[in-house]
């Protein structure tokens, strides 16, 4: 009876479980597919396409964190596998050091000319 | 026939282009009035480019398919509203409305300008007919609207189905004005360079053509936003989508110059930077046209593209930019500008200014660096929404708040700085109201909280202004509008839910708060497609909602498109969108949850508003 109950319990148990990893599991799938490009649509990502390779690019990601890959692993296979034009987020390196460090530096550039305009204005007086 | 009209008026029309260009200097040069003479002409190119529109939209309404442009972009069981959007939904057409409000600018300028300096007004109709030209002979020589089919085929091969909706139909005439009217912007500050016309009288004139470009732009980028949003299907208004970027570059430049026009009118400084501006500004929108219609985007957008015009508008546009880099480097002289205070409405425009310029420079970089790295180094990347968010949101959070405090401070200031008690009671209220709001993130809460407070502190500072009778109404409207589309965007994107399953009809599928019924679906020949309507029920709390979203299957082009069905109220948007799976019997049901949509289009309404109240009062 005992022994039947713990079963009981541990089969309860052991669904709920499986459905809340399954649940974040789908979350995962959804953050990481929502950042990759559906490379044979017009401006679509993955998450929001239903073409043939966005829904095999989608079960690739869910089997790969079932088989306990993590999120960096799925994207360096995939941009192995498609290049980095598949991954929305551009990668900081060293071709893409001005597309990260340009606006900045024009924003402080731009705020050292207003500085400097000030200090002209102030000269005057 | 109606081809032929249609190419003959434009002929005279760049016949008579010519001539203006040469009227125009020549009354420049000799100082002369304007005589009538001219306003003859400019009247009489604009009835003949006016002619010549008309003929290309009467052969659209008529199915006349001996017209090239006709043949490829109509099909003759269109319905009639979508024969005459089909118009300028091509590129022939649509660079015919182009040079059609160009040149009815050019006549509004003229007859509007009657005030002013005449050297300058000949002038800046000089700069004007030059893009007309440009124009003229860019229809002419690359992409003719009245080529001829020989024979005349039957039938026509129809219009991109994602474009028959009504919201599209309008979205590039009122975007168009908004690029156009920053072609008289243009013009008329590389006028006011020659003629050191830089003054009041010409900032007051300039500020109503940048009030008019930037409501047209405002209103153009809504509508494509609200197609996006119900059309393309998967929800989201925004997509830092290339084309989307190129139209959002010379919104931000027009802003700026919005701001700074009236440093300039009231104090007379900054003067290069708002001819800088005003320059760009036109720029920009060229090259957005560029862009666009060179093919090299990737994009939602790219039914709208051939590679070989490209290379025209590139010549052009680089003729254009030499112009003007030689005329502001030769005229730019300005004397001493006046004192300015550092706590004074003046620094708070420069700092609006600031900021306008780094997103704006986010946006063109994140834009245009992919094309050219794979240029260079034949390396591939996508620059896409992560980008965008990590460069930009951090810079909002001063921004807004800069915002909330500037349009208070006055022109001219003694040093003293008082801090009004209100304002720190509403900031700490502001981030206490953000923290009640975040605080069931359990990842996140102190950086949302940073994020929200200066967009809540800037919404209740706009509204307590609302009530400021020394604040312009135009200006008061359009903070308090800007600050509930920052309000709504933030928590729109923070608390959007959705879910997403496929099913079969009649199956149903419990998805964490949400039951999915799929019930039925209905099949009905409509005009120029087939609709099959499912009829969806999402069940949430004993709160059962229906929903009707629509496939719609046309045949010329065969084409599949998907309408959302949505329930808006003021506060949430609840919408069923679904797709279809190749060759099985399920549909891809998506179902989202979207709060303050509504407050995202009336907030960008209510910016337009704000500028037409600005525009009557500076015509009075």
């Amino acid at each position: 009876m005992i022994i039947k109950l713990f079963k009981l319990i541990f089969i309860l148990f052991f669904i709920n479980f499986s459905i809340f990893s399954a649940f974040a599991e789908n979350k995962k799938v959804e953050e990481i597919s929502k950042n990759l490009r559906c490379l044979i649509c017009q401006g679509q990502s993955v998450y929001d396409s239903n073409s043939e390779f966005a829904l095999s690019v989608k079960i690739l990601i869910s089997e790969k964190l079932i088989s306990g890959s993590t999120e960096s692993e799925i994207y360096d296979f995939l941009k192995s596998k498609y290049g980095d034009w598949i991954v929305y987020e551009p990668e900081f390196n060293k071709s893409t050091l001005l597309l990260w460090i340009l606006p900045l530096f024009l924003f402080i550039f731009g705020g050292l000319l207003i500085v400097r305009k000030v200090i002209i204005n102030r000269s005057i007086k | 026939m109606l081809n032929l009209i249609g190419n003959y008026s434009l002929v005279l029309a760049l016949t008579i282009s010519i001539i203006i260009i040469f009227l125009s200097f020549k009354t420049f040069k000799s100082k002369e009035n304007i005589t009538f003479n001219i306003f003859f002409i400019i009247s009489s190119q604009f009835f003949l480019i006016c002619i010549s529109f008309l003929t290309l939209l009467l052969a659209f309404v008529y199915s006349d398919f001996s017209n090239l442009a006709v043949y490829f972009n109509s099909h003759s069981s269109k319905p009639l509203f979508y024969k005459i959007s089909g118009t300028w939904g091509n590129h022939e057409g649509s660079l015919l409305l182009w040079l059609l409000v160009l040149s009815l600018f050019n006549l509004i300028f003229y007859i509007k300008s009657k005030k002013l300096l005449n050297a300058f007004r000949s002038l800046t109709i000089f700069f004007q007919q030059i893009i007309i030209l440009g124009f003229l002979l860019f229809i002419f020589f690359t992409s003719n609207p009245f080529q001829l089919v020989i024979p005349t085929p039957i039938e026509g091969l129809g219009l991109n189905p994602i474009l028959q909706d009504p919201a599209l139909a309008i979205h590039p005439p009122i975007l168009y004005l908004g690029y156009v009217g920053s072609s008289i912007i243009f013009s008329s500050s590389l006028s006011a360079l020659v003629c050191n016309y830089v003054n009041k009288e010409w900032a007051s004139d300039i500020k109503k053509w940048t009030l008019i470009s930037w409501i047209f732009l405002t209103v153009g980028i809504m509508l494509g936003s609200i197609w996006a949003y119900y059309e393309l299907g998967w929800g989201g208004f925004w997509f830092w989508d290339p084309v989307e970027n190129v139209s959002l570059m010379p919104w931000l430049c027009l802003t700026a110059l919005l701001h700074c026009t009236s440093v300039l009118k009231k104090r007379l400084n900054l003067k290069s930077w708002t001819i800088i501006l005003a320059i760009s500004t036109f720029i920009l929108s060229m090259s957005g046209t560029f862009l666009v219609r060179s093919g090299i985007l990737n994009s939602v957008h790219t039914f709208a593209n051939d590679p070989e015009r490209g290379l025209f508008i590139l010549i052009f546009l680089t003729f254009l930019i030499l112009i003007s880099l030689i005329i502001y480097f030769k005229h730019n002289n300005f004397n001493q500008e006046n004192k300015s205070f550092i706590f004074s409405k003046e620094s708070a425009i420069v700092i609006n200014n600031w900021f306008m310029m780094y997103f704006l420079s986010v946006v063109l970089i994140g834009t245009v660096y992919p094309i050219f790295l794979e240029a260079i180094t034949n390396e591939k990347i996508s620059v896409g929404p992560p980008y965008f968010n990590q460069l930009i949101i951090p810079f909002l959070i001063p921004f807004l708040i800069i915002m909330a405090l500037g349009p208070k401070l006055e022109w001219i200031k003694n040093k003293k700085v008082r801090v009004k008690l209100t304002k720190i009671i509403l900031f700490v209220l502001s981030i206490f109201i953000s923290y009640l709001i975040v605080r069931h993130f359990s990842t996140k809460v102190l950086y949302l909280t940073i994020l929200i407070s200066p967009s809540l502190y800037l919404f209740f500072i706009s509204v307590i202004d609302l009530n400021d009778e020394k604040l312009k109404l135009s200006q008061k409207l359009s903070h308090f509008g800007f600050s509930i589309l920052i309000v709504s965007i933030i928590l729109n994107s923070l608390f959007s839910e959705e879910v997403s399953v496929n099913l079969k009809k009649g199956e149903e599928r419990q998805l964490s708060n949400y039951l999915l019924k799929f019930k039925n679906i209905t099949k009905t020949e409509i005009d120029n497609f087939t609709s099959l309507k499912a009829e969806i029920h999402v069940i949430q709390n004993n709160k059962e909602l229906k929903f009707y979203p629509e496939l719609r299957l046309y045949k010329v082009p065969e084409t599949i498109t998907s309408e959302a069905d949505i329930k808006t109220n003021l506060f949430n948007d609840n919408l069923v969108v679904v797709n279809y799976l190749k060759d099985t019997d399920y549909l891809n049901i998506r179902y989202q949850k979207k709060p303050f949509m509504l407050l995202i289009w009336i907030s960008a309404i209510l910016l337009a508003i704000g500028g037409m109240i600005g525009l009557r009062k500076d015509f009075k």
